[in-house]
C-alpha cells in the first residue's frame, strides 16, 4: 500500500514540475495532501491514536484543503491563470525532473540505512528536487511559492522516517504549514501582487 | 520558573499594548519591556548551569548573549522610541508588539538546550522581524519583507531536514530526544555521511540569520529597508542567535569523526563571505548595504576562527561581543544621518561633520572600530585569528583574507571620508533635514567605548566567561 502511495506521489511530483497552469498546481499540491494523509496512516502506526488523528487531519486540513483553497483565491484576485512565458518550458522541466530523480535514487542510495526506508528517502530527495527546481526556474513570485510548499513536502516525508520514535518532529512540520499558512494569508493578504515578476528595486 | 515569568510578562505586555492602543501606555509598556529584560538577564547569572522548563539552560554562551542582547535592547528601545514618534498609533504599536516579539523569541533561542526548541523561536523570530521590516510601508519594505520571509522560510524548512538528518543518525541509539547534549552524546558512533548531510542543511538553513554565505542576501536587503533600530537588532542580536545555533551543533557534533571536515567548511564559506562582502563593498552606493555587507565580512572571520580552532575561538566570541556593540552604534547612527542628510544614499550625502559634527565623529569612530584599526578591540581579536593561521601554516587562507579585508577597509574608508568631509555629487531628493541633539549619539559612544577599552583590557570576568564558552564547546 505505502509502496503505491510513493509512487503516485512521485507522479504528482513530476506532473507539478512541468505543468503551467496554476489552477493545476493548486489541484496537484490538494491531490498530494491527500497522498500524504494516506501514507501518514499507512506508516506511523507506532503513534497514539490521538497523535496521529492530529497528523493526519493536518495533512487534510491544511494541505489538502486550506493552501490550495488560499492558492485558488489569489488565482482568481491575480487572474494568472499560466507560469510567465519566460520561465522553463514544459521540455526541459522534464528533463531536468527526470535528472533529478535520478540523482535522488542515486542518492538514497548511497545513504542505504537498514532502519531507513529507502523509498521514503528517494521521494523526499526527489520531492526536494523538484521544489528547488520549480523556485529556480519560475520567474512569477505565486510560482516561488509553490516551490516552496512542495519544499515544505519534502519535509514532511523526510520526517516519516523518524515519525515513530519522535512524533515531535512531525509535530513540529505541521508548526512549519501553519507558518506557511500565515505567511499566504498574512503576506498575500498585504499587498504583494503575486503576478509581478520584478523585484529589483533592492540591488547594489 | 523564571524564565517561565520572563515569556508570561512578554506576552502580558503585548496584550496591554494591544488593549489600549495608546501611544503613551505603549511607551510605557516598551520602556518596562527593556528593564524586565535587563533584570532578567542580570539575574540569569545566579542560574548559571541551571535548566528551566526542561528545554532551557542558563549556559555561559547562553547568558554572555542574552545580556549582550538587553544592552543593544535598551539602546534600540530609546531610538526606536525616536523613531516611531510621529507614526500613527496603529504602525506605532505594531512596531513595539513586533519588537518584544523579536527579542523574545532571540533570548529562547539563546536559552534552549534542544534543537528543535531552538529551531522553533528561529522560526518566531522571522515573523517577528516581518512586521518590523515593513515598518514603513514603502514598495522597497514590501520587496524587502517577501525576500525576507521566503528566503527565511526556505531557510527553516531546509534546516529543519538537517534537524530530521541528525535525528536518523540518532534511530536505535537510544536517545529521543534532540538536546545538544544528546546529539553530542550520539554522534561519535553515528553514520558521518548523515552528520554531513545534517550539518551542511542546518549550516545553510541557520545561514539565513547568521547572515553568512551564501544566504547572506536576506540580511543585506532587510538591514537596508528596515528601520535604523532594527536594523541595528538584526545585525546584531539576530546574527548573534544564527551564531549560537550554528556554535552549538558544530559543537555537539565536533567528537564525531566529522569534526575536520566541519572547520574546512567553515573556512571556505568564511573565505567566500569575505570575499562576497569586499566585491559588493566596493561598489555600495547604499551606507546601510554596506553596513550589512560588513555585517557579512565580520560573520565569514567568526567562520574561519570557529574553523581554524584552538585561541581562534575564544576570538570568534569576542570578535561577536564587539561586533555587537559596534554595529548596533552604527545601525543607530544611520537614523540621524538620514534624518540630518535626508538620505542614506552615497551620492546624496556628504559635508556630515558640518551638518552634524557629533554625528559624523560618530561615523568615524564607529567605522575605525568596524574596520579592526587599532585601538579597535576588533584588532585585537583579528590579531589573534592571523596568529593562530601562521601558526597552522594556513598561508592561502592568511593572504586570501588579508587582501580581502584591505580591499574592505579601502571602501568602506573611502565612502566614510566622503560621506563626512565631500559635498555631495547629486542633491538628495528629500528635503526634509532635521536638527539633532548631539545627546543622541550618546549610546554609540559608548558602545565604541566599551569597544576600545577591550582592545587594551578585557576584564578578568569577561576572560573566564569566553573561556568557559570555548570549554563548554567541546
Amino acid at each position: 500500500m505505502i509502496n503505491y502511495l510513493t509512487v503516485l506521489f512521485s507522479i504528482s511530483v513530476v506532473y507539478l514540475a512541468v505543468t503551467e497552469r496554476y489552477r493545476v498546481y493548486s489541484r496537484l499540491l490538494a491531490i498530494q495532501g491527500i497522498i500524504l494523509f494516506g501514507i501518514t496512516f499507512a506508516e506511523l502506526t507506532d503513534l497514539k491514536w490521538y497523535t496521529l488523528l492530529f497528523v493526519a487531519s493536518e495533512t487534510l486540513i491544511f494541505k489538502a484543503l486550506v493552501v490550495p483553497y488560499m492558492l485558488n483565491r489569489i488565482i482568481l484576485r491575480t487572474n494568472v491563470f499560466k507560469v510567465h512565458t519566460n520561465a522553463l518550458s514544459g521540455f526541459y522541466s522534464l528533463i531536468l525532473i527526470i535528472l533529478s530523480l535520478l540523482a535522488s535514487i542515486f542518492m538514497a542510495n548511497t545513504l542505504k540505512n537498514p532502519q531507513i526506508n529507502t523509498v521514503f528517502f528517494t521521494i523526499a530527495f526527489f520531492t526536494l528536487f523538484a521544489g528547488l527546481i520549480i523556485i529556480v526556474t519560475h520567474k512569477l513570485i505565486i510560482s516561488h511559492l509553490i516551490g516552496f510548499l512542495v519544499l515544505e513536502n519534502s519535509s514532511f516525508i523526510f520526517s516519516m522516517a523518524v515519525g515513530n520514535e519522535m512524533p515531535m518532529l512531525i509535530n513540529i512540520g505541521i508548526l512549519l504549514d501553519i507558518f506557511v499558512g500565515v505567511l499566504i494569508l498574512g503576506f498575500f493578504g498585504m499587498k504583494l501582487k503575486p503576478n509581478i515578476n520584478e523585484l529589483s528595486l533592492l540591488k547594489d | 520558573m523564571y524564565l517561565n515569568s520572563f515569556f508570561i510578562f512578554s506576552v502580558l505586555l503585548s496584550v496591554l499594548i494591544l488593549l489600549f492602543r495608546n501611544k503613551s501606555v505603549t511607551k510605557f509598556i516598551i520602556i518596562t519591556y527593556g528593564l524586565i529584560h535587563l533584570a532578567f538577564s542580570i539575574h540569569s547569572w545566579t542560574n548559571l548551569g541551571k535548566t528551566d522548563l526542561g528545554y532551557f539552560t542558563y549556559d555561559h554562551t547562553a547568558l554572555t548573549f542574552l545580556t549582550l542582547l538587553s544592552v543593544i535592547v535598551a539602546a534600540v528601545i530609546w531610538h526606536g522610541l525616536i523613531y516611531v514618534a510621529e507614526d500613527d498609533a496603529r504602525k506605532y504599536n505594531i512596531y513595539h508588539i513586533s519588537l518584544i516579539a523579536l527579542v523574545t523569541s532571540i533570548s529562547g533561542a539563546y536559552l534552549s538546550n534542544n534543537l528543535v526548541a531552538l529551531w522553533i523561536f528561529a522560526e518566531a523570530t522571522t515573523l517577528a522581524v516581518a512586521g518590523l521590516i515593513y515598518h514603513d510601508r514603502t514598495v522597497s519594505s514590501l520587496e524587502a519583507t517577501w525576500k525576507y520571509i521566503f528566503l527565511s522560510s526556505v531557510g527553516v524548512a531546509i534546516a529543519f531536514i538537517g534537524i530530521l538528518f541528525i535525528s536518523m543518525t540518532m534511530k536505535g541509539s537510544g536517545f529521543v530526544d534532540l538536546s545538544f547534549a544528546s546529539i553530542s552524546a550520539a554522534s561519535p558512533n553515528a553514520n558521518p555521511l548523515y552528520l554531513k548531510i545534517a550539518f551542511l542543511f542546518i549550516f545553510v538553513g541557520f545561514g539565513t540569520k547568521m547572515e553568512i554565505f551564501p544566504m547572506h542576501t536576506v540580511g543585506i536587503d532587510a538591514n537596508s529597508v528596515a528601520p535604523s533600530p532594527i536594523g541595528a537588532l538584526i545585525s546584531t542580536g539576530l546574527v548573534n542567535m544564527g551564531f549560537v545555533t550554528l556554535f552549538r551543533v558544530y559543537g555537539s557534533l565536533s567528537d564525531s569523526v566529522i569534526s575536520a571536515w566541519m572547520n574546512r567548511i567553515l573556512i571556505i564559506v568564511g573565505l567566500l563571505s569575505l570575499l562576497t562582502a569586499a566585491g559588493y563593498m566596493l561598489k555600495a552606493k547604499h551606507l546601510k548595504r554596506m553596513l550589512a555587507y560588513s555585517t557579512l565580512e565580520n560573520m565569514g572571520l567568526v567562520s574561519i576562527a570557529l574553523g581554524i580552532g584552538g585561541r581562534s575561538h575564544y576570538a570568534a566570541i569576542l570578535l561577536l561581543i564587539m561586533h555587537s556593540l559596534i554595529k548596533s552604534g552604527l545601525f543607530l547612527q544611520m537614523n540621524q544621518l538620514y534624518r540630518a542628510l535626508g538620505t542614506v544614499k552615497l551620492d546624496e550625502s556628504g559635508r556630515y561633520l558640518k551638518i552634524f559634527p557629533a554625528g559624523a565623529v560618530v561615523l568615524i569612530v564607529g567605522s575605525i572600530c568596524v574596520m579592526a584599526l587599532p585601538p579597535s578591540g576588533l584588532f585585537y581579536t583579528e590579531l589573534i585569528i592571523f596568529r593562530e593561521l601562521v601558526r597552522g601554516g594556513n598561508w592561502f587562507v592568511i593572504i586570501t583574507s588579508a587582501f580581502l579585508l584591505c580591499c574592505i577597509i579601502y571602501a568602506m574608508t573611502v565612502r566614510i571620508m566622503h560621506v563626512v568631509f565631500s559635498p555631495a555629487r547629486s542633491e538628495s531628493t528629500n528635503i526634509t533635514k532635521e536638527k539633532i541633539s548631539p545627546w543622541e549619539t550618546l549610546s554609540q559612544f559608548l558602545f565604541f567605548a566599551v569597544v576600545i577599552i577591550l582592545c587594551f583590557y578585557q576584564p578578568p570576568y569577561l576572560k573566564d566567561v569566553i573561556n568557559q564558552i570555548v570549554e563548554n564547546l567541546f
